[in-house]
């Protein structure tokens, strides 16, 4: 691709950092890479329309190249959006405005296993499951399994803040998390301390957590592994109805039978995921319990979990359909089991406290059924992710027949987010729980910390001066 | 075969990334499944067009099968892969070896020597496909496959001398010919009048198994039993028809998975069980084996891209010393090629497993 003279000039200069076969800017390329795993992009594609692409996009070897490549993006003031397996549902990784697309997959390496603390210290780019296999040699487990695993990177895992399928006994990959490395917008490159629980002044460790690129790029990071365990147990029962099965969730949590996970599927969700992927056909709220570890331990953790359910009133379905669950439970995220293209979904998960999870849960559901009722929406979800003070909810909208054009279709997704989000924060939800905020939720920021929004922002401008680390991300 | 669904599927699907090995060692987004199902579909609405750069994406995946054996809803991606390509060599839009393979195909019938295969004459109830692989680039495996047969009582037919399975032709872009040299292999096989059919390896069995059914819309003569040999010869082991001695004293080995070994597992586990038999320490086991065993650089892509196709072979031969072992051990022929040329700067020896095994026959 032939380049305008300023864009080469730009181009030889990021060459010259990252070497030839490590800098693009095919035409492929830029398509492949601009879009991520939201439904935006893919929808706005797939109708034939062109979205923004990157200008350049790098595969830096090392912190140092992406210090380098910070400095001529400050010096052009070109944006810099950093990418690890391009697998957010939120729009986090899009280059809205071109400019650099830094890919950090070439970072790749573990560094350290140290089998006496139970750490992995790794580069940042490394692919999760490949980290998992790594760790598996050795009896180990790195205890974040998300749905993404297969695609998402370590410093994905990091910079949204994402939560696992077992996070309800191991912690979001936050909670895993020990040190890092982090090369500033400004090409500083800076670790944290050695460990992150200490009284060494503020927990500013944490400032890159969630920040999603917009305040640097993770380039390394130290985290916390889990022995393998003894014995998995799963089960599962079924409850009549919603409330008695979130209190048996809430009972479980709060007298600290560590499940590593419960997930509550809302009776509609019952009806048709559960159906279509499992082939269960349950009328309710259909709940998978675990219990991992020494198997003695698990089994009387599970034994107590299973007295808790039966006291309200639920249906003893057994260990089949637990562990049928356990061992398919990323298949809802293969084609065509998962939700598609030319479908309209949304994944508008939230979380609170128990006090008011239930009410969220039905506002939200209400005002996405009233509001969309033309449009024959479904609102489905389940709750996966448990705290000892409450629970997210994995709530999904669903438009089986969206308008045909791009324009249309992408107005009324932001209709249906707009009435969800709004429930969620007139209820005391958080505007989601793990999938980031990126470019979808951007706009709801301000209302979500409302007086500590005009701090961020000043945070942001003083660790980013001009601006360029993902623009029009996390909202700023 | 319509593969429209297939390419919807998997252009935004990143569950088998972790998996494909071009993405694995060229870390580019557009060369995963993701992206080339995502490139195919863009071609399709107009927003890229074949040219030398999308044709050259399209030409970067090894077609392995990976994607497909780690994929829960068994999206057959390699197949709408192959059938983009077959669009861009009607459209004379492909590179220029396409073409020249291609044409060794037609006359040669397969892609290494200009000499035709070998006439079969004869009948026999078990056959041996021995393939161009084996035949041209490692013959001493054929020798040996023979001399392991024989040793359990039985004397093949030897049919698809020199001719390649297909595959190669189909995987290139070019169905009709594949077809022709796929229909000429099972008229010799008829002809034969064989009721089993021995291949060297899981690319033959692959090719005859599935690619024949799946990809050519061939049929495989139902009374016709097909097996991998390591399968035959570990069963003939376990019924004590073939008998072989351990060895004394080896260098530390590691058994490498053939290319498209993750179509066939179970033709892995029987190599891996008559290693054990003969080895006197177990196998080392590389990174990236069993369900996500990557391949070295044997397939198409040999011809389209020799620098990605080195790759891959560099990959496994690190994978190799990173495992401790000083010599890599597999079965497939073409495996076996590649390993050599460049097995000396990775200071690793290299063994065909069929040639170990023939030496140490105590029946």
């Amino acid at each position: 691709m032939t380049l305008l003279f300023p864009s080469e000039m730009i181009r030889s200069e990021l060459e010259e950092i990252v070497g030839e076969h490590f800098i693009s800017v095919k035409d492929t390329d830029k398509l492949v890479y601009s879009t991520d795993w939201s439904w935006m992009p893919q929808m706005w594609l797939d109708r034939g329309e062109r979205l923004p692409t990157p200008d350049y996009i790098v595969h830096p070897g090392s912190a140092e190249e992406i210090a380098e490549i910070l400095l001529i993006a400050n010096k052009h003031h070109i944006p810099v959006v950093p990418w690890g397996g391009g697998s957010g549902t939120q729009g986090g990784a899009l280059p809205l405005f071109g400019g650099i697309l830094v890919d950090t997959k070439r970072m790749d390496k573990i560094i350290e296993i140290d089998e006496k603390s139970l750490t992995v210290t790794a580069q940042a780019g490394i692919n999760g499951q490949q980290l998992e296999w790594a760790l598996n040699e050795k009896g180990l487990t790195l205890p974040h399994y998300a749905a993404s695993s297969n695609c998402a990177t370590l410093g994905g895992y990091l910079a949204p803040r994402g939560t696992g399928t077992i996070s309800t006994k191991y912690g979001k990959a936050e909670d895993m998390f020990l040190r890092m490395q982090v090369v500033l917008p400004t090409g500083e490159i800076i670790r944290t301390a050695y460990v992150p629980k200490h009284a060494a002044g503020p927990d500013w460790a944490r400032l890159w957590l969630g920040a999603e690129g917009t305040f640097g790029i993770i380039t390394e990071a130290t985290m916390q592994v889990d022995y393998l365990p003894e014995s998995r147990l799963l089960y599962a029962i079924l409850f009549d109805n919603l409330s008695n099965a979130i209190e048996a969730g809430r009972l479980m949590m709060t007298r600290r039978l560590e499940p590593f996970v419960i997930r509550l599927y809302d009776p509609e969700s019952t009806r048709s995921q559960v159906k279509k992927v499992l082939g269960y056909e349950y009328e309710g709220a259909y709940m998978v319990i675990g219990f991992d570890g020494d198997a003695d331990i698990a089994a009387l953790q599970e034994k107590k979990a299973l007295e808790i359910c039966k006291g309200l009133g639920a249906r003893d379905l057994g260990r089949e359909p637990g562990e049928k669950w356990w061992e398919h439970r990323y298949d809802f995220y293969y084609p065509p089991k998962s939700l598609h293209l030319p479908w309209m979904y949304g994944t508008t998960e939230t979380v609170t406290t128990y006090d008011k999870i239930e009410r969220l849960y039905w506002a939200e559901k209400k005002a996405v059924e009233d509001g969309f009722a033309d449009w024959n929406v479904k609102f489905i979800g389940h709750f996966s992710h448990w705290f000892h003070w409450g629970v997210m909810v994995y709530s999904r909208f669903i438009i089986e027949e969206p308008p045909a054009d791009a324009q249309e279709a992408l107005q009324l997704h932001n209709r249906v987010w707009n009435a969800a989000m709004t429930a969620v924060l007139e209820n005391g939800g958080m505007i989601n729980e793990h999938h980031g905020v990126g470019l979808k939720l951007g706009r709801f920021m301000r209302r979500q910390y409302t007086d500590a929004w005009p701090f961020l922002v000043r945070l942001k401008k003083m660790i980013d001066p001009n601006g360029i680390m993902n623009p029009g991300k996390t909202g700023f | 075969m319509d593969t429209v669904p297939t390419t919807e599927n998997c252009r935004y699907c990143l569950m088998c990334r972790h998996v494909c090995p071009v993405g694995h060692i060229t870390l580019l987004e557009t060369l995963t499944p993701h992206g080339w199902g995502l490139t195919i579909e863009s071609v399709k609405r107009g927003l890229l067009q074949w040219n030398d750069e999308t044709v050259n994406v399209l030409y970067s995946c090894a077609d392995c099968g990976a994607c497909r054996a780690n994929c829960v809803t068994d999206q057959p991606l390699p197949d709408a892969i192959a059938a983009a390509r077959a669009e861009v060599t009607a459209g004379q839009l492909a590179p220029a070896i396409v073409y020249e393979i291609g044409e060794m195909l037609n006359q040669y019938e397969n892609p290494y020597v200009k000499q035709t295969p070998e006439k079969v004459t004869g009948t026999a109830i078990v056959a041996l496909f021995v393939g161009d692989e084996a035949h041209h680039l490692q013959p001493e495996a054929v020798q040996a496959a023979r001399t392991l047969i024989q040793a359990t009582g039985v004397s093949p037919i030897e049919i698809g001398i020199g001719r390649n399975n297909g595959y190669i032709a189909s995987s290139l872009g070019f169905p009709d010919t594949a077809r022709a040299l796929a229909q000429t292999t099972l008229d010799e096989l008829r002809a034969s009048g064989a009721r089993k059919l021995l291949v060297l390896s899981p690319g033959d069995y692959f090719a005859f198994n599935q690619h024949l059914i799946e990809r050519l819309g061939l049929a495989w003569p139902e009374e016709v039993e097909l097996v991998e040999l390591t399968t035959y010869m570990n069963d003939q082991l376990k019924a004590g028809r073939l008998a072989l001695t351990p060895l004394d004293d080896i260098a530390s080995c590691a058994y490498v998975d053939p290319a498209h070994a993750t179509r066939v597992p179970a033709g892995r586990s029987a190599a891996r069980a008559i290693l054990k038999t003969v080895l006197p320490i177990p196998a080392r086991e590389l990174f990236w084996r069993g369900e996500r065993a990557h391949p070295v650089g044997s397939t198409a892509l040999q011809f389209t891209q020799p620098h990605l196709a080195d790759q891959l072979t560099f990959a496994r031969l690190d994978d190799v010393v990173k495992s401790g072992a000083q010599v890599a051990i597999t079965e497939d022929a073409g495996t076996l090629y590649q390993l050599n040329r460049h097995a000396a700067r990775f200071g690793v020896r290299v063994q065909g497993l069929y040639e170990l095994l023939a030496e140490q026959i105590s029946n």
